[in-house]
């Protein structure tokens, strides 16, 4: 089967087992791979209601045909699991070189079960897999975990590890590669922790399955020349996605004060121009010519690699503008393995509680030295305050109560990425339907709304760009698994993709032949949900309470006394299940499932919630 | 009359400066603006005045801040 290797690589942890596993052309054919396989296993093998923090859970790491193969940014890999922070499906990207190595191994998905009877590690060399001792790791940051297993292994091999938010089932703890790459926003390192796992090592030494291996490593390797050029002559990597900071706060979607305000005078000092100023190093994923990891010296001098998301969250959201303060903290994020985003809004809205009352306690915005001091809580889950925390933002607010959910900036149990909502409708949807929770790497509408359309409508023509973004953002990269960046930031022509597709697996396929595997995808990841939540309705697609205040208007700057309207956006969402075909809860129709040939998941799902 | 263009992103590296006040004819336009700081209008661009995206055939008016940036998808 050209293209994949055809296998899946069972482990399970309690029995100290594992297992080989073929899987079919057809089964390839329909699920692509990566988000693709993950859904579909987890949908299969996890029975609704069980504690995702529990050895019944499942972490699920899949690559996809062109994952691993030379050619633009194909250094991403899925992990997957049943979400501790919202209780749905969850997964997330990260570039590692797990990518290559476990499609060398011979496996395009490795499936975790079970939990260790002792912090574990498992070391994984094509068709040997041994459960190794972590305890001399277990309690450490990810840092030096990395360079643990660098120094027993060398850097060649793939590497996913936790820090001690992991460790301590932090619900946003997040697993980490490589010397800052992170993914999994939804608890994935969680998952981790709970199974006592505390690191995952792949080897491998097998060729990648290729119908055309030749024409693929020409075109790969000119491909990658070219991306390259691209980002040279868009200088796109001097700032990398710190760059768009100043955007958002010209425009005024910046987080800022927990996402009070949209701007502020002083987001200069910690935009991209600062970043680059201060570069020390730069990092980058597996076979990437546009490298994004910026990293600048914290306040103690240590690297600390920075994107937009985190400086955001952990600066302007946190009234923080001293670059090396909110380095530190990203730092910090990084070690503990805690999710930037989560963590940064789970701060400043501890700070906005506090501030209007919810809560006692010290913690004041732009207080660096106690965000610090409070991220060490969270990631131990020490006391009660540092236990509550490391629950996220909802669970957080349900414990204060105050009415502090309104401003818990959350969907569905996930936090919000750095992009302040407050008059920008469709990416308030975007967050609102995002199948994971709120997250912007499904659909990143923000800039076409700004520039394509009037910026406060809520037509069908946004419900139906976030589909379009969705399928391709969603669907069919996290599929066949690589990095957004060269379509969204230089502009590589989505069509590269296909060619990539068939020239590795000897189809013919054309980009629209992805479409529906991206909706059957978005489907099943619904059908999760409303397993678990087979009481669910349109609400829980509602970006919080704050967004739609009138009491929350900016007083001035550019959306001065605008918000969002509630039967607007009510509207906008009908529109999006209407392009989906989604009943008026948000849930697939039985035909919308028949005709994406989910016919038998459709059946399951029905044991436990009524389908329309 | 006077207007402020404000670039991001890469374009502040391409262009070499960050924020400039600039004094231009009235009735210049986006694209004229564009033009004057020498960036090809054919290049995928948001610009923006005062939060909002304008088009490259409108008028500029004294004292306009301008955003001029590349099509960001974030992080």
């Amino acid at each position: 089967m050209d293209g994949w290797t055809g296998q899946f690589l069972r482990v399970n942890l309690t029995s100290r087992s594992f297992r080989i596993e073929t899987f079919s052309e057809e089964f390839a054919h329909t699920w692509i791979g990566g988000r693709g396989f993950a859904v579909k296993i987890l949908y299969d093998e996890l029975a609704p209601g069980i504690d995702p923090l529990g050895p019944d859970n499942k972490l699920v790491v899949a690559v996809g045909p062109i994952s691993g193969i030379p050619a633009p940014n194909t250094g991403k890999t899925i992990v997957a699991a049943k979400s501790p922070a919202t209780g749905g499906y969850g997964d997330g990207n990260l570039g590692t070189r797990v990518t290559d190595q476990l499609r060398k191994a011979g496996y395009d998905a490795l499936i975790v079960e079970g939990r260790a009877d002792r912090p574990t590690m498992l070391f994984i060399e094509d068709d040997r897999v041994e459960f190794l001792p972590a305890d001399e790791a277990w309690g450490k940051g990810t840092m030096e975990t990395n360079d643990w297993i660098y120094a027993r292994y060398g850097k060649g091999v793939g590497v996913l590890n936790i820090g001690q938010a992991g460790e301590n089932m932090v619900r946003y703890a997040v697993v980490r590669s490589m010397e800052g790459r992170a993914g999994g926003r939804p608890g994935m390192g969680a998952v981790m922790g709970s199974k006592l796992l505390k690191a995952i090592v792949v080897k491998g030494s097998k060729p990648i399955p290729q119908a055309f291996p030749a024409a693929m490593k020409t075109l790969g390797r000119d491909d990658l020349r070219t991306v390259h050029q691209m980002d040279k002559d868009a200088a796109w990597s001097v700032q990398g996605t710190t760059g768009v900071l100043p955007w958002c706060n010209e425009v005024a979607a910046l987080p800022v004060h927990n996402f009070r305000g949209t701007h502020h005078p002083d987001a200069w000092k910690v935009d991209g121009e600062r970043v680059h100023a201060a570069r020390v190093a730069t990092y980058g994923c597996p076979n990437c010519t546009m490298r994004c990891g910026i990293a600048i010296p914290d306040d103690e001098g240590r690297e600390s690699e920075l994107d937009y998301e985190n400086v955001g969250l952990l600066g302007p959201n946190l009234d923080l503008f001293d670059l090396p303060q909110v380095a530190a903290l990203n730092y910090l994020c990084d070690d503990y393995g805690l999710d930037t985003i989560s963590a940064g809004s789970v701060l400043g809205f501890y700070a906005d509680a506090i501030e209007r009352g919810a809560v006692a306690g010290d913690l004041r915005f732009g207080d660096a030295a106690g965000f610090k001091k409070v991220l060490g809580m969270i990631a131990r889950r020490e006391g009660e305050i540092g236990n509550i925390l490391a629950e996220g933002t909802l669970r957080a607010a349900r414990a204060f109560g105050h009415g502090s959910e309104d401003y818990a900036m959350q969907v569905k149990g996930l936090e919000i990425s750095a992009y302040n909502c407050k008059f920008i409708p469709g990416m308030a949807l975007a967050f609102g339907v995002s199948p994971i929770g709120a997250h912007h790497k499904e659909s990143w509408i923000i800039t076409f709304e700004v520039k394509q359309t009037t910026r406060g409508s809520y037509g069908r023509d946004k419900a139906q760009k976030i589909v379009d973004l969705q399928r391709i953002r969603g669907g069919l990269f996290e599929s066949i698994v690589t990095c957004r960046f060269p379509w969204v930031e230089l502009g590589w022509g989505v069509e590269h993709y296909p060619t990539y597709f068939n020239t590795i697996t000897g189809s013919d396929w054309k980009l629209e032949d992805f479409w529906p595997i991206s909706d059957r995808i978005y489907a099943l990841m619904k059908l999760f949900w409303l397993r678990e939540y087979p009481q669910t309705d349109r609400s829980a697609d509602f970006p919080p309470a704050a967004w739609f205040d009138p009491a929350n208007v900016d007083a001035e700057g550019p959306i001065a006394g605008l918000h969002l309207d509630r039967e607007q956006y009510d509207g906008m969402l009908q529109h999006y299940y209407d392009i989906r075909g989604y009943d008026t809860r948000g849930v697939p129709t039985r035909a919308t499932l028949e005709s994406l040939g989910l016919g038998a998941e459709a059946a399951t799902a029905e044991a436990y919630a009524t389908l329309r | 009359m006077k207007v402020t263009v404000k670039l991001v992103g890469g374009l502040v590296h391409t262009l070499g400066f960050s924020e400039r006040e600039l004094e231009l004819p009235p009735g210049t336009t986006v694209a004229g603006l564009l033009d004057a700081i020498a960036i090809d209008p054919a290049r995928p661009l948001i610009v923006g005045r005062s939060g909002w995206a304008i088009d490259l055939v409108e008028e500029l008016r004294e004292g306009d801040r301008i955003l001029v940036s590349p099509v960001f998808s974030g992080g």
